[in-house]
């Protein structure tokens, strides 16, 4: 036997609208393997999507499935989520829907600590509308609406993460799906908001114009710009400048959940705790 | 599904419906087991190929790697697998210098 | 009916309506004058076992509330105009997907930031197009306390009737009004919830937008068993985004029919001293207050006025409006706009000539104003 991929997706909806070799299929299988480890039934599970490549996400994966508007996923899991304490919402978001446009309901997602998984998908690009400049983009690389090269600022977008809040940050890439698989398990069990980028290849829409027209070539410049975190933390600042860490970069056990804070607010509305009070937290600011 | 089912005595195996000729399985095998054929009717006119079935390994790296599930490998309790041999190496290298293509295609 | 009373604002009676009615969820953003709904319900739903939670913005509020519905549970926003266009694009998906929805909009002065205090009847053409595409929007509009409550509980059955966002408007006039209504028991609105329906036949045979062309989506909760995808694109029968020529005009097609198929199911509107008038005044929300004052004095100085007051804006309820316009000559509008109603009662009468009394300066119209209108006619 070799593992049954066929028991969690939408078998008549493959082969997947996704480009050849994109990293996007990668995912969803670490997704899924990552789902099946941990044992979770079908119908606990909500997977939600917003627009882009990643927005097909949702549609491939035999679970209840939302397929939202550009950049609200983790504002839709939010209502999902907080109506649905028990189960398990995972939101799935490129670069542009998480970190542009939908940025805001990143953030408060991450400083809620709601027990969402959120997988960024990050592939440097807005693939999906042909090569505009997302908030990853490297500066000095060519996008269709920057043709003479991009000059916007990027976002680290874990660091993004850990400042907002999100009490387990963690980045993997498609070059070894064996941890992106693990980074998954971790992160679905961590109860909070879980910040789970994955770094993935577009080399259609990233790569061609930047000198990385196959997936190998792209997968490669993932691999020079990438470094688990041991080493990363070994690195002088020059040379960290252009690495990402790897690995699960932040891990607070300890933060309160939003639902679980919550029916404590059901408590002292139903009379059975005294209201919430600073005394109750131990960060006071 | 009878695709999840191992086929007697095989290590890997393709499903060609579901190949996009990404290259991506042959350039992550250690042992030169895959490599693309041409193919008039794929449409970037290849399409993926054991060439070498006795010496997979095993390692699930085309496999995981497959954004397509196109491509499945064994359960190691179930199978033995090959060791990784010299020769499997140059073969593997010889496909990568060769674009990924059979050899001698 | 009617046999509870109760002293409240018509913001808070649109809150203990919602939870009356089976409300467990509401996403909203602070925004005057609307705010006081999340703040009353805020209190009300954990007490219940429901939720309230305030979002970053406009749009996560109403995003937070979708998505509490597509999993099943009753759920509710509201806003005030500025809102509601932050809210459009959501709103949309939820008219696309079928996603059930109480949207409460507390009309101030606009266009953008407006007269946030001020009362104004400005959203009521936004109402009916929030969000861009093909629907048919149903919106019901609160004349008084009591409405503020009744309409509400009729949104929430209306919503999951026809499994679509439906608006209550209430302007600032009567959502900050402080007065007596009486309403219905809690018993009473409980025993007449008509939740959505639901299919409970094999998995495999469960086609969620597989219905007739003139039914509404059959969505189940989610986590039950049923798995099937929502999605804002063009979808087939089980979610599935497609763009099959035939059933992309059959799904847009049918979001308009479900609606207009079931109008005298929808219908709702007031006629006060109409069957004698020789004028129609057409006037709602607040306005419709002075409106009856109005007409109270013209009927004491020999002038037989009447007041039609549509109660449901949209679709608007072109027979009963038309009953009166074909045979009344004087016809006027009253509307703290600038005829966004008119228009439709120029549509739905076929006549040009309805005259209009609009004010757009954030201050409430005097019976005084209307008076001396009529008198002019």
């Amino acid at each position: 036997m070799a593992f049954n991929y066929d028991k969690y997706l939408r078998l008549e909806k493959m082969p997947t609208l996704w480009c050849w070799g994109c990293g996007d299929g990668v995912i969803l299988k670490a997704f899924i393997r990552a789902v099946d480890e941990l044992g979770w039934s079908k119908d606990d599970v909500c997977v939600v999507s917003g627009i882009g490549c990643s927005g097909r996400f949702s549609s491939y994966v035999d679970f209840n499935t939302v397929h939202t508007t550009h950049g609200r996923t983790i504002a839709f899991a939010t209502g999902i989520k907080l109506a649905n304490p028990s189960k398990h919402v995972v939101c799935v978001a490129g670069d542009g829907d998480a970190l542009a446009i939908g940025g805001n309901h990143t953030i408060h997602g991450c400083r809620r600590n709601i027990d969402i998984n959120f997988i960024l998908i990050n592939n440097f690009i807005y693939g999906l509308t042909n090569s505009q400049t997302s908030p990853t983009t490297p500066q000095g690389m060519w996008t269709v609406s920057q043709q003479a090269g991009n000059i916007d600022p990027t976002f680290d977008a874990c660091k993004l993460a850990i400042a907002a809040g999100a009490s387990f940050v963690g980045r993997e890439t498609v070059n070894d799906p064996r941890k992106l698989e693990k980074l998954f398990i971790k992160g679905f069990e961590h109860k909070g908001f879980s910040f789970l980028e994955a770094l993935s290849n577009c080399h259609i829409n990233l790569g061609r114009k930047n000198k990385m027209a196959s997936a190998m070539d792209n997968l490669a410049w993932i691999d020079s710009i990438t470094a688990s975190k041991a080493k990363y933390e070994k690195m002088d600042e020059d040379e960290k400048l252009n690495i990402f860490p790897t690995g699960i970069l932040y891990h607070n056990e300890k933060a309160a959940e939003y639902c679980d804070m919550y029916e404590e607010v059901k408590k002292v509305h139903q009379g059975k705790r005294k209201t919430i009070t600073q005394n109750d937290f131990e960060k006071k600011i | 599904m009878s695709l999840m089912v191992a086929p007697d005595n095989t290590p890997v195996w393709v499903n060609e419906n579901r190949c996009k000729a990404c290259d991506i399985c042959v350039s992550v095998c250690p042992a030169g087991v895959l490599a693309m054929r041409p193919e008039a009717k794929s449409t970037l006119g290849a399409m993926i190929e054991i060439v070498a079935l006795e010496d997979c390994i095993g390692c699930m790296e085309c496999e995981l790697t497959c954004p397509d599930f196109a491509i499945y490998v064994a359960d190691k309790k179930e199978f033995k697998f090959a060791k990784l041999t010299d020769q499997a190496k140059a073969r593997a290298k010889a496909i990568a210098d060769n674009k990924y293509r059979v050899l001698g295609a | 009916m009617n046999n509870r009373e109760i002293i409240s604002t018509g913001n808070d009676l649109s809150a203990i309506a919602a939870v009356d009615a089976g409300c467990m969820f509401f996403g909203g953003y602070p925004i005057t004058p609307s705010s006081e709904v999340m703040h009353t319900i805020s209190d009300l739903l954990p007490e219940v076992g429901g939720a309230c939670i305030q979002m970053e913005d406009e749009i996560g509020g109403v995003a937070a509330a979708i998505g509490a519905s597509m999993s099943g549970v009753r759920s509710m926003t509201a806003t005030s105009g500025p809102g509601i266009s932050l809210k459009a694009e959501n709103l949309g998906l939820a008219q696309m997907a079928e996603v059930p929805l109480v949207v409460v909009n507390v009309m101030r002065g606009g266009p953008s930031t407006g007269l946030p205090t001020r009362v104004s009847q400005g959203d009521v053409a936004q109402a009916k197009n929030p969000s861009h595409g093909d629907y048919k929007s149903i919106t019901l509009c609160a004349g008084n306390l009591a409405e503020c409550y009744t309409e509400t509980v009729r949104a929430f059955n209306l919503a999951d009737r026809f499994m679509q966002p439906v608006f209550v408007l209430l302007d600032e006039t009567i959502g900050h009004m402080h007065g007596k209504a009486m309403i219905p028991t809690e018993e009473e609105v409980k025993a007449g919830i008509k939740l959505r329906k639901t299919f409970d036949g094999p998995a495999e045979e469960y086609h969620p937008y597989g219905v007739e062309q003139d039914e509404a989506a059959v969505l189940n909760p989610m986590f039950q068993g049923y798995r099937y995808h929502f999605t804002g694109l063009h979808h087939d029968r089980n979610g599935f985004p497609t763009e099959e020529i035939e059933t992309c005009r059959k799904l847009i097609e049918r979001l308009f029919h479900k609606v207009e198929a079931h109008q005298d199911e929808i219908d709702s509107y007031e006629e006060y001293m109409m069957d004698d008038a020789e004028i129609m005044i057409i006037a709602y929300g607040s306005v419709s207050l002075a409106a009856k004052e109005a007409i109270r004095h013209l009927r004491k100085d020999g002038i037989k006025a009447g007041l039609f007051r549509p109660i449901t804006l949209w679709p608007s309820p072109v027979s009963a409006i038309r009953k009166y316009t074909d045979k009344i000559s004087k016809v006027l509008c009253v509307e703290l706009n600038i005829g966004q109603y008119r228009d439709e009662i120029q549509r739905a009468s076929g006549r040009l000539d309805i005259e209009g009394l609009f004010k757009v300066n954030g201050r409430p119209l005097s019976p005084y104003e209307i008076v001396n209108k009529v008198k002019e006619l």
